[in-house]
């Protein structure tokens, strides 16, 4: 981990700081994430976040970037990632072309990359293809960017241990250019849905969050903040019956994201600002918002509804 | 250890006024170690680069706010949801061992304090300042705590220059300290207790009226609906030559909050509080605010409401009668918890709680802290009079009091009658919203005008 001793751009953001931020962008955290966000940024280590989906994992990436006004870079992962599609790939085409046009002339060219030559080689700058990873490293605005590294768990175990090298030291290793090291050294944040265990010289060099469901009240306000045009009693009816359907057992409980959609569906439908308590009706006409398995819905009968009508009129009473 | 967490842990250590900066680094790095070594122990599996990040991560975030700490030892020490139970369990033991034994290394460098030294008074008469007036308290630092939290914890604080009317222990021969435990011993209330006097009973009055009105979020409906308020109507034709142009409807009046007193009557608070304007609270409240209901803690909650609403001017003598017994230890978190489990209805979220307590609690940290977060959920508001509060000096930081302190709506000082008509004036003028508490008291900014907490 050589990087701790090169200056960090985030060394002295303070949780206060971090939290003004946070309120800026309108993400609701709680004191357990500012401390561990800020702790991450301060000290300069990548940050894993966990937990279930739709809790606001990715969302926290992007908050970051806006925060701090800088870029986000995204690399989805998925199974069969590479390397190449993550880092860099050589535009093939190009070199073809330029090998095509200067015949004869590649073999004493594609030397040593640090001979000099290197600035007529066809393994040069113009024929690099940034990829996430190393755009991450090479990019030259003010400040750092944020590398979202979305969904580690989905990637093979192969491209995680590719990963350890660029984490470890913010750096990589391209054999015909040349080593690429950040002057700075972006903001990482991993997010896993936790679909396979992370390897522990993985986890070994992140701080780790793990993001629960959040309560009632935290959800009210996220409500709040992020659909402004529904009214305020109508947001905790709202989060009066997630909260319930997360009692039962679901194949998919919905997530803080559900719970958005759902909240905009429901404002989306009713004519203004109306505050009418949610109903029945209202509630199951919606419900694929928030239910997203054909089980889970065939599971919603008259004798749920009506407990979660309860639960979002005990909800409404709660706030009042 | 690589980098330099050295001069973070020190530098913490400084702002926490701990001065033995090695023994407190090698303090806070051998719990550390042992938490990390409990944790293994329950399967958790912290990577062995683990106590580096945490130790670096605790210079970051420092030691004096456990909240921080719990998130920066998580972020670093865990790597797996499934693990966060083990550390829920192991960590409030390790918070626990390392403020007692950060506190332990900052009294000691101290010097003999609180504990009883031979010069102990001396010193903190010095410390005071301006603390010529003899019915200022002398303490308002933390109490000196030794123990391990197994619940026969033992306080000790300076008490020689206790009020008039609550020395009652001159003659145990512990003249310099006397000892407050969990497990203190009770009596019947003291009956020859003599009650307040006019002036004292018009403080009291005040406040209890301050609190009782209230205004409550609910409305009451005014007594005949929404009608046409035909007195209103008519004065306000007078300004139309007669003609009544606009027609006034009776308002509804907001309701008044509930008033739920709790009273802790351990010895610590009956050796420095007005007795006599203890008792006529708890008789006032009972008698004035709407549906309240008094409780009297030190080891054991019992409710005195019926006692002290039949007491008609004598409630020391009621509360005799009614085989009250008080001057014990005090644990207030356990007084919480049992108010709580028996009388749950006592408080509700049109009820603002007050707590007389001087906060030196010696049960649970934890405990404590769940028991006021409930009350301060459930209540509308929670008003905290603290005899110890009307010292210049004081600060709420002992554990207790430092605890406490983030839920309550109104931190008070209250050693006699005058110190409630202070408090109703604030309240009367600000509301329990505004910026009110014992900082704001105009007598203790005066008096420590030289660097004090003026506001």
């Amino acid at each position: 981990m050589s990087d701790r001793t090169a200056a960090r751009a985030f060394d002295s953001v303070t949780e206060a700081d971090l939290r003004e931020r946070f309120e800026r962008t309108d993400y609701v955290a709680d004191d357990r994430t500012v401390t561990t966000v800020s702790l991450a940024l301060q000290l300069g280590q990548p940050l894993l976040v966990e937990g279930p989906p739709g809790s606001g994992k990715t969302e926290l990436g992007k908050t970051l970037a806006a925060g701090f006004d800088t870029e986000l870079i995204r690399l989805q992962c998925y199974e069969g990632l590479t390397a190449e599609n993550a880092l860099y790939e050589w535009n093939y085409t190009k070199q073809l072309l330029a090998v095509q046009g200067e015949e004869g002339s590649v073999a004493g060219r594609s030397g040593s990359p640090s001979d000099g030559s290197r600035g007529s080689s066809v393994f040069g700058e113009e024929y690099l293809l940034e990829r996430p990873l190393l755009r991450a490293l090479r990019t030259d605005g003010d400040r750092p960017p944020v590398l979202l590294i979305d969904e580690i768990d989905r990637a093979d175990e192969a491209f995680e241990a590719f990963l350890l090298e660029v984490l470890s030291d913010f750096q990589v290793s391209i054999p015909e250019y040349g080593t690429v090291s950040a002057d700075r050294p972006p903001i990482v944040v991993l997010t896993s849905n936790r679909t396979r265990g992370l390897s522990d010289a993985l986890k070994r060099r992140c701080l780790y969050l793990h993001v629960e469901p959040p309560s009632f009240e935290t959800e009210h306000e996220i409500v709040r903040r992020k659909v402004p045009e529904l009214d305020a009693a109508v947001a905790a009816e709202v989060c009066g019956v997630v909260a319930a359907l997360r009692e039962e057992s679901f194949l998919k409980q919905p997530g803080v994201a559900e719970t958005l959609d759902w909240a905009r569906a429901v404002a989306r439908l009713r004519h203004e600002e109306s505050d009418e308590p949610l109903s029945t009706d209202e509630i199951e006409r919606t419900i694929g918002c928030l239910l997203k398995e054909a089980e889970d819905v065939s599971r919603v009968d008259a004798e749920l509804l009506d407990r979660l009508h309860d639960a979002a009129a005990n909800a409404a009473d709660g706030i009042e | 250890m690589a980098g330099d967490p050295d001069s973070g842990i020190e530098r913490r250590a400084g702002e926490e006024s701990v001065p033995d900066f090695r023994a407190a680094r090698t303090h806070v790095l051998t719990e550390l170690f042992r938490l990390i070594r409990d944790l293994r122990r329950e399967n958790v599996d912290v990577p062995a680069s683990a106590s580096q990040d945490a130790a670096r991560a605790l210079a970051r975030v420092g030691l004096g706010d456990e909240r921080r700490v719990e998130a920066a030892l998580r972020a670093t020490l865990l790597s797996a949801a499934a693990d966060a139970a083990a550390f829920d369990e192991a960590f409030p033991e390790f918070w626990h061992r390392l403020r007692t034994g950060l506190d332990r290394i900052g009294t000691a460098e101290r010097g003999p304090t609180a504990a009883g030294g031979d010069d102990a008074d001396g010193d903190r008469e010095s410390a005071d300042g301006g603390a010529d007036d003899p019915d200022l308290l002398p303490d308002a630092d933390p109490p000196e705590m030794d123990g391990d939290g197994d619940g026969r914890v033992e306080v000790r604080i300076p008490t020689e220059r206790r009020r008039a009317s609550g020395d009652r222990a001159a003659a145990s021969g512990d003249a310099d300290a006397r000892r407050y435990s969990a497990v203190g011993g009770s009596e019947l209330v003291d009956a020859a207790t003599p009650a307040a006097s006019e002036a004292g009973r018009a403080a009291v009055d005040r406040f209890v009226d301050a609190l009782a009105t209230l205004p409550g979020r609910r409305r009451r409906r005014a007594p005949a609906g929404p009608a046409v308020d035909a007195r209103g109507a008519l004065r306000a034709s007078l300004e139309t030559g007669g003609v009544p142009v606009e027609l006034p409807r009776t308002e509804p009046t907001p309701s008044e909050l509930r008033c739920c007193l709790l009273v802790d009557v351990s010895g610590s608070v009956l050796d420095t509080i007005d007795r006599s304007a203890l008792l006529a609270l708890a008789e006032r409240t009972a008698s004035r605010a709407l549906d309240a209901r008094v409780f009297l803690f030190d080891t054991d909650l019992v409710e005195a409401t019926d006692a002290v609403e039949r007491a008609d001017g004598d409630p020391a003598g009621a509360l005799r009668a009614a085989s009250v017994e008080w001057g014990g230890g005090t644990r207030i978190g356990h007084a919480f918890e049992t108010l709580r489990r028996s009388a749950p209805n006592a408080v509700d979220r049109r009820t603002v709680v007050v707590v007389v307590s001087d906060g030196l609690d010696v049960g649970d940290p934890e405990t404590l802290e769940a028991g006021i977060t409930w009350l301060a959920d459930r209540a509308s508001a929670v008003v905290w009079l603290n005899p110890l509060a009307v010292s210049p000096a004081f600060e709420p930081s002992s554990r207790g009091m430092s605890t406490v302190a983030p839920y309550v709506e109104g931190l008070f000082g209250f050693a006699e009658a005058d110190d409630l008509a202070e408090a109703a004036r604030q309240i009367e003028t600000r509301g329990l919203g505004g910026s009110v508490g014992y900082q704001h008291d105009p007598r203790r900014t005066a008096s420590a005008a030289d660097g004090g907490d003026s506001a």
